[in-house]
């Protein structure tokens, strides 16, 4: 059985009939293969939900050997480790009130909150610091992004208008051009990626890497 | 009157999310390895509880209630692939990899080749003799940018010619829109921030817990850092 | 630049090498400040938030809704006021609303939302169950969404409070053609997933979108997919002015304002220090020379 289990060519055939099951019937509007497909594809949320719970492990065996090292700040990993349970244990009386929702919105809510929105500091600094008109293709940079962000202040975009056609015929037009064109350069590499994993020559994926080690 | 839960909620919101700005600094800190461990906790916590109630509604609730037998399959795989940490076992969760990345290809190519790129080469396809001569300009220059900044990116050719001339305005043409790029990326990560501090400061009963947040928070940090205790109080990465 | 060694000194010099937690410390105040005196100023309405507001205008009574809230908290953080001011605008018209969540820390905006509008529903007479329902996080990953398109009782057979959602009005939902219109905000989680799966079969899609993806979003409006696309905190602002209700937009819209300015003049000052060295050196060179 563990054999069985072990083989990398059948792998590659329940890969490659997992995805026809999904794909064919799409195109071909057979009762049968559509139920089938849909069956498929929620068998397929169920497991991919499976692989989420896994990060419990990944965090504690990372925690684990801190503290085990008593490397400096282990009690940091240590706390950590331990709101990973307290938090196990809030779920298990209520996911819609008490502790469970102190935590929610006291601890997870504001340091979500806080993640992206640091970013604003970096991207003025390094607007400031290195956006510098050195040559024509970053002046045609700055004045385009000068002229957007003079619309998008409501103030200026306010009291301005004669601004408006410009930047918005630069939003409709170039940045939307830009981000046809990386939609579409992205797509054909996920659909080339997608065809090297199907004919087996794309084994990282499949976590082959991991376990030869 | 606020409620000493609410107080809670926003003196500890307060302090952990200026905690976490204490990056900004620029040295590493105790305070935001607090920060650091408790959103991960947390959060891990979170995506877990979460995923297993997903788990126990679509499956286990799909198979006691709806009859939906073949969802035994993906309770069966789901816990073969929690094998994948065993050095022993972890072959065991091959195949249920297998049909988890096999389904979801099967999903993303059927329809990713309609919307990014069938559909993307029809929305640039555009009239370009129309009556309003507004709509013109902006159906040629979206025609052409789309078509000059594709050929900025040809490496399997050598650009020289009318390629090479397409190329450098393509260039030039994508440097234009990085500019646009940049004003409404900064304006994404502004309103992020600007959002959170609204909430920090609506209603105003916040503002203080808000403010002393601030000043006790950097001024710890300013404090350890003049007497060399930041290092010595810092997690090691 | 910054390995250069000048002889001499230079104001030009300190536009360029100045300590960056200054531009950090600027930031702060800029939008902390009015933030503690809110007035509201006028804005102009872009073409793409008023044609948002006219497909939720379009809503009629009865009409079945599906928001999907396919962002982390600090997304909501962002398009919170296209959040209210949309979801406003549907409980207006009488719409059923089922809330669906597509990351974990979302599983919390669904009773924010409902506690600001709280006067509104109450006006509508919104009685859960019979006119909208929270079904929680249902969209973990594509899968998911795709199987919910297919057949939605599927993937749904609870709500958030672990009730059944037999005998509400998602008795009538079966697939992705149940729906009036799909009302996405997000920050790019599942988005793809939505369009491929619900927007190309033919479901009406409208989303808010944070700003990073406006850019990316724009392609799926000129090609239909999107029937509108609000942007970022800006576009609820707007949103919220053409409703006439003034909410968390209108009001950041001061530090909104100084925001910008405060980058614009830090580029410009930056420039003005590089130039200005770099010619102050240029002479210190010709100087030596001689």
């Amino acid at each position: 059985m563990s054999e069985i289990l072990k083989s990398r060519t059948l792998q590659m055939v329940v890969l490659v009939l997992s995805f026809l099951f999904v794909f064919v019937p799409y195109f071909i509007d057979v009762k049968v293969l559509t139920d089938f497909s849909t069956q498929l594809i929620t068998i397929a949320a169920i497991i991919s939900a499976f692989t989420l719970v896994l990060a419990v492990y990944s965090q504690f065996r990372r925690g684990y050997t801190f503290v085990h090292r008593r490397s400096r700040g282990w009690i940091f990993k240590a706390y950590m480790m331990t709101s990973i349970v307290l938090m196990l244990i809030f779920a298990v009386y209520s996911q819609t009130s008490g502790p469970y929702n102190w935590v929610m919105y006291a601890i997870i809510t504001p340091l979500s909150s806080v993640n992206y929105s640091i970013l604003v500091f970096y991207m003025a600094s390094t607007g400031a610091r290195a956006f510098r008109a050195r040559n024509g293709r970053a002046l045609l940079l700055l004045i385009t992004g000068f002229i957007v962000l003079f619309y998008q202040a409501p103030f200026t975009g306010a009291f301005f208008p004669q601004l408006t056609p410009y930047s918005l015929y630069i939003t409709s037009t170039l940045v939307s051009a830009a981000g046809r064109m990386f939609l579409i350069s992205v797509t054909v590499g996920a659909i080339v990626f997608g065809m090297r994993v199907l004919m087996g020559k794309e084994t990282s994926i499949l976590g082959a890497a991991k376990e030869e080690k | 009157m606020v409620d000493i839960i609410e107080i809670s909620i926003t003196a500890v919101g307060a302090f952990l999310a200026i905690c976490m700005f204490t990056t900004l600094y620029g040295k590493s800190n105790p305070l935001y390895a607090l920060a650091e461990e408790s959103y991960i906790g947390f959060g891990t916590a979170l995506t877990v509880i979460w995923n297993l109630l997903f788990i126990y509604n679509t499956g286990v609730l799909g198979i006691t209630q709806a009859g939906k037998y073949a969802l035994i399959f993906g309770i069966l795989f789901g816990l073969m692939v929690l094998l994948r940490v065993s050095n022993k076992y972890s072959y065991v969760a091959r195949i249920p990899i297998a049909i988890a990345i096999g389904s979801q290809f099967g999903l993303a190519l059927r329809t990713t080749i309609f919307t990014g790129f069938l559909d993307q080469i029809r929305g640039t396809i555009l009239p370009l003799l129309t009556g309003s001569t507004q709509q013109m300009i902006y159906n040629w220059t979206i025609a052409l940018a789309v078509i000059l900044m594709l050929t900025f990116f040809f490496y399997t050719t050598e650009l020289k010619g009318p390629l090479g001339v397409s190329s450098k305005i393509g260039e030039y043409v994508m440097y234009a829109a990085f500019g646009g790029i940049f004003a409404q990326t900064f304006m994404g990560r502004l309103s992020l921030f600007v959002g959170f501090m609204q909430n920090y400061m609506v209603p105003p009963w916040k503002i203080p817990w808000l403010l002393g947040s601030l000043i006790v928070v950097f001024g710890a940090v300013i404090v350890l850092d003049r007497m060399h205790l930041l290092e010595k109080l810092t997690p090691e990465e | 630049m910054a390995n250069t060694k000048p002889a001499g000194k230079s104001g030009y010099r300190y536009l360029v090498e100045y300590d960056r937690r200054i531009i950090y410390l600027l930031i702060f105040i800029l939008v902390l400040a009015p933030l503690l005196q809110p007035f509201i100023l006028p804005i102009q309405v872009s073409p793409d938030t008023t044609t948002y507001y006219n497909v939720l205008n379009g809503l009629k009574k009865d009409d079945k809704v599906l928001v999907v809230f396919d962002t982390e908290f600090s997304g909501y953080m962002e398009i919170q006021s296209g959040i209210i001011a949309s979801i406003r605008m549907m409980f207006q018209h009488e719409v059923k609303v089922a809330i669906a969540v597509a990351h974990v820390e979302a599983t919390g905006i669904p009773q924010l939302v409902f506690d600001q509008l709280a006067s509104v529903m109450q006006e509508h007479n919104y009685v859960y169950g019979v006119n909208y329902i929270n079904l929680g996080y249902v969209f973990p990953n594509e899968a998911a969404v795709a199987a919910s398109a297919q057949d939605f009782h599927t993937v749904v057979r609870q709500d958030a409070y672990g009730k059944s959602i037999t005998g509400t009005f998602l008795d009538d939902v079966k697939d992705w053609s149940s729906w009036t219109l799909l009302s996405d905000y997000t920050t790019g989680i599942q988005s793809t997933a939505l369009i491929n799966h619900y927007g190309l079969k033919g479901t009406p899609m409208i989303a808010n979108v944070i700003g990073v993806m406006i850019s990316t979003s724009a392609p799926y409006v000129s090609s239909g997919i999107y029937k509108a696309l609000l942007g970022s905190m800006r576009g609820g602002a707007e949103l919220e002015y053409l409703t006439g209700y003034p909410g968390p937009g209108l009001t950041a819209m001061n530090s909104f304002t100084l925001g910008h300015y405060m980058l614009m003049i830090a580029i410009v000052l930056g420039n003005v220090g590089y130039f200005g060295y770099r010619s102050y050196q240029n002479k210190l060179k010709a100087q030596e020379v001689k």
